[in-house]
């Protein structure tokens, strides 16, 4: 999950009383592409495991907020901390793609968890 | 839960993994069928040109700061003149376009073909389940749930005993069509995932008429207020290099 350099260039420079919008949108969308790739390949993994670990009701659930916070943390480490020069939010960090994951999340963890406690 | 169920491991051999396996295929399948069924148009000079003029006085919209004033003048009168500016539409051309563009069938084709490809693999894919796999209680999900789930996670068993987390095989395709969105998105990059989404826009747009927009950007363009932002910049410069040395 490489960022692109061309988008560490943007600048916020919206100080005077108009906000003067000076993201690159292609690059904007670019960034947000990474983030749901990483998140939805970050899901997934954490579903497997969780099922392999044999997580249950409101642990699995926990586990997943877990693996969702660390993401966040890698996300803005990634970006060198410093969110605004990549993001137009902080929401963009932590939020997106959240609920989509919860989806691949839970069959994932259905799917290994029956595999291997189950049957 | 009053007692564990034990499931047969030819339950989880012959159901869930072909189940899974087959959905994610299916999937896989469908992604290059409609790459093959899409028709490649060739767009309308008129039309993209009008596009691209939009494109050039949103740009213009949104870096209107960084230009001199005078500049910014010139560059709206060019755009906005009633006379012979680009974004102005002459009355009588409006609804000649949108009856052009009702008329086309090409594109009703073209949505109809992209709604198939969606429609019957779904379609069949759940008669197969229906057919081969109905009535087995295929996975159980490892948290619990309550009654109102039962009609959700339990289609095709009628059994009201059971406890609520143990899902029938075709509630279990139902969880493999949505969870596997995701997937899809990783394993066939992100044009499977745009597709719905400009399918979704192309419905909606039928029968859009690219006037509207070009007025509508024209008033944009009209209420501008238009304020150079360069030489606040040297003050700005100025506080970050202050910032660097102190």
């Amino acid at each position: 999950m490489g960022h692109n350099d061309s988008g560490g260039s943007e600048k916020k420079s919206s100080e005077s009383a108009n906000d003067i919008q000076t993201f690159n949108a292609e690059n904007l969308q670019s960034n947000m592409k990474v983030i749901y790739y990483s998140r939805t390949f970050l899901a997934i993994i954490s579903g497997v495991i969780a099922g392999i670990l044999g997580f249950t009701g409101l642990t699995g659930f926990i586990f997943y907020v877990l693996i969702m916070a660390i993401t966040s943390l890698g996300l803005v480490a990634k970006a060198k901390f410093s969110v605004h020069s990549y993001f137009d939010s902080w929401n963009r960090i932590i939020l997106d793609g959240f609920f989509g994951g919860l989806m691949s999340f839970v069959l994932f963890w259905t799917f290994a968890y029956d595999i291997v406690h189950i049957f | 839960m009053a007692e564990d169920l034990v499931l047969d491991t030819a339950i989880r051999d012959w159901v869930l993994i072909p189940l899974s396996v087959v959905m994610v295929l299916i999937g896989v399948l469908r992604y290059f069928v409609s790459k093959l069924m899409r028709s490649y148009q060739v767009p309308d000079a008129k039309i993209v040109k009008e596009g691209q003029v939009i494109v050039r006085a949103r740009n213009l919209r949104s870096g209107a700061n960084f230009i001199p004033s005078k500049a910014f003048r010139a560059r709206r009168i060019y755009f906005s003149n009633e006379e012979n500016g680009l974004l102005f539409v002459p009355k009588g051309q409006a609804q000649n376009a949108q009856a052009q563009m009702f008329s086309d069938p090409n594109m009703a084709m073209d949505m109809m073909k992209k709604n198939l490809s969606m429609i019957i693999p779904q379609t069949l894919t759940f008669a197969w389940v229906n057919f081969f796999f109905s009535g087995f209680v295929a996975a159980k999900i490892p948290f619990p749930l309550t009654q109102r789930f039962r009609s959700m996670l339990q289609n095709g068993i009628d059994l009201s005993t059971v406890d609520v987390s143990y899902v029938s095989s075709r509630s279990w395709y139902f969880l493999n069509l949505f969870g596997l969105r995701g997937l899809f998105s990783l394993i066939l990059g992100e044009e499977n995932a745009m597709d719905d989404t400009q399918r979704m826009m192309q419905m909606s747009g039928f029968g859009f008429d690219p006037t509207k927009s070009l007025s509508a950007e024209k008033d944009g363009l009209d209420i501008v207020q238009h304020e150079w932002a360069l030489p606040k910049f040297e003050q700005r410069a100025e506080a970050v290099l202050r910032k660097l040395v102190s």
